[in-house]
C-alpha cells in the first residue's frame, strides 16, 4: 500500500511517501513562506524523485488539524484535489496524533502540544508501548496551567513534542521532573507521522472519501469566555484607557 | 506613554509616519477610537512611513488588507469580529510574526492581543482635534 501524506498544519510544510511501512522519501521545509506556494512543488518533486506515479498512490493522507486556520485548509483542500479525480480514499489525521507516530522509539507518554496563542495549547496525550501508539485523551484546547495539572498524574517519562513544547517546558519543565523535550529533528510534526498514522487507519477501515474529508478545528472555550467578559466590561465603560 | 495633539488628518498621518520609522517588522499595533477618529488616516501615514505607495482604505469588508513595503503590513478591521472563532477564521494568528499588524476596532479582540503590542488610542476632542496616545513603544528613540 502506497501512502502520500502531507502536513501544512503549522509553520513547517512536509510531504512523505510510505510504501508498506517503508519510508520511501520525505521533504520538509520550515522557512516561513506560504504553504500555498511551497506544497505542490514539494509533492511533485517527491513523486518524481521517488519515481512514483500519482495514479499508483492508494491513500492520500493529511494532517487535518488542529493547527493554523489557513494551513489546515491548504492541506485538506490539496488532498481533496489530488484524491478526488483519482477516486482514492483519504485519511484525515489528527496533527497531534501524527506527532506521536513520529516518536515511538521509547516507552512513555507523548504530550503533543501546539501553540494556539492566548496562553492556550492544542493538546492530546498518547501512551507509547512496544512501539504502538495508544491514545489517552481526545484532541483538546486547554490552558498551559490545566495541562500541567493533568501531567502530574503520570510517573512515566513524558515526551513534549510540537511547536508548543518549548513554551510548556518553560512553564513547567522544572517542576515536573519526568517531563523531557524531544530533540528538534523529531519535535515538530512531519508528514512521516501522518503517513504512519494513516497506515493504521487503513488497517482499521477508518479512511474516508475525498468529499468526506474535513478540517478539524478546536475551539478555545476559555479564551472565548474571557473575551465575552472583557467586551461586557468595555461596554459598561469600566475599562477606559 | 506619549501624547500628541492633531488638528487635521494630515497631522495624524505625520504622527503615524514617525511611529513607522521605529518599527522593526513584526510589531502588533492595536488601535482604539470611535468612528471618524482617524484610524484609517493613521494607518495611511504608517504605510507611507514604510514606503507603501498604494492607497490605504478601510478593510471593513475585506477584514484584512495586505500591503508590501519595507515590511509586510497587515491592516485588520475587527468591527465585525465578535468571537474567537471569527478571529481564528480571519487567519489573524497565521499573520503574526510575518509582518506588522495594525488593527482597527481592537476593542473587539482585546483578550487575544499578545502581551507585547503597541497601543494607539485616538480620542476625539472636537470636530477637528484629536488626542493620540501611543503606549508600548517610544517613538522619539529614532
Amino acid at each position: 500500500m502506497k501512502i502520500l501524506a502531507i502536513d501544512t498544519s503549522a509553520s513547517p510544510v512536509s510531504a512523505a511517501l510510505l510504501c508498506d511501512g517503508r519510508l520511501l522519501g520525505e521533504f520538509y521545509l520550515n522557512i516561513k513562506t506560504t504553504h500555498s506556494q511551497t506544497l505542490m512543488p514539494i509533492v511533485s518533486n517527491l513523486l518524481s524523485s521517488g519515481r512514483i506515479d500519482i495514479n499508483d498512490i492508494d491513500v492520500f493522507a493529511v494532517n487535518a488539524g488542529p493547527g493554523s486556520f489557513t494551513g489546515v485548509r491548504i492541506g485538506v483542500a490539496s488532498v481533496k484535489g489530488m484524491a478526488m479525480p483519482l477516486d482514492k480514499p483519504c485519511a484525515g489525521v489528527s496533527t497531534l496524533e501524527s506527532m506521536a507516530y513520529s516518536l515511538p522509539y521509547s516507552d512513555g507518554i507523548v504530550c503533543a502540544v501546539m501553540d494556539a496563542r492566548c496562553s492556550q495549547v492544542y493538546n492530546a496525550l498518547f501512551r507509547l508501548n512496544n512501539s504502538s501508539v495508544e491514545r489517552i485523551t481526545e484532541d483538546r484546547a486547554i490552558s498551559i496551567d490545566e495541562l500541567e495539572k493533568d501531567l502530574e498524574f503520570y510517573d512515566e517519562t513524558v515526551y513534549l513534542a510540537g511547536d508548543g513544547a518549548d513554551i510548556c517546558f518553560q512553564a513547567f519543565g522544572e517542576k515536573l521532573e519526568n517531563v523531557v523535550l524531544t530533540p528538534v529533528n523529531i519535535r515538530y510534526q512531519h508528514a512521516y507521522g501522518t503517513a504512519a498514522a494513516a497506515e493504521i487507519m487503513a488497517k482499521e477501515n477508518r479512511l474516508c472519501t475525498p468529499a468526506q474529508l474535513m478540517p478539524i478545528y478546536l475551539r478555545l472555550p476559555q479564551a472565548e469566555r474571557e473575551l465575552k467578559a472583557k467586551q461586557e466590561k468595555l461596554k459598561k465603560g469600566e475599562m477606559q484607557e | 506613554m506619549q501624547k500628541f495633539i492633531s488638528s487635521s488628518p494630515e497631522e495624524t498621518e505625520a504622527v503615524a509616519e514617525k511611529l513607522a520609522c521605529t518599527l522593526k517588522g513584526t510589531e502588533i499595533i492595536a488601535m482604539f477610537g470611535g468612528l471618524g477618529a482617524g484610524k484609517t488616516a493613521f494607518t495611511r501615514g504608517l504605510a507611507r512611513g514604510l514606503g507603501i505607495d498604494e492607497g490605504v482604505s478601510s478593510p471593513t469588508f475585506a477584514l484584512v488588507n495586505e500591503y508590501s513595503g519595507k515590511f509586510n503590513l497587515y491592516h485588520f478591521d475587527m468591527y465585525r469580529v465578535g468571537s474567537w472563532d471569527d478571529l481564528y477564521s480571519t487567519g489573524f494568528f497565521d499573520y503574526q510574526d510575518n509582518g506588522i499588524m495594525i488593527i482597527e476596532w481592537s476593542e473587539n479582540i482585546i483578550e487575544f492581543l499578545p502581551e507585547n503590542h503597541i497601543t494607539v488610542t485616538i480620542n476625539t476632542l472636537d470636530e477637528n482635534t484629536r488626542e493620540i496616545i501611543i503606549d508600548g513603544t517610544n517613538i522619539s528613540q529614532i
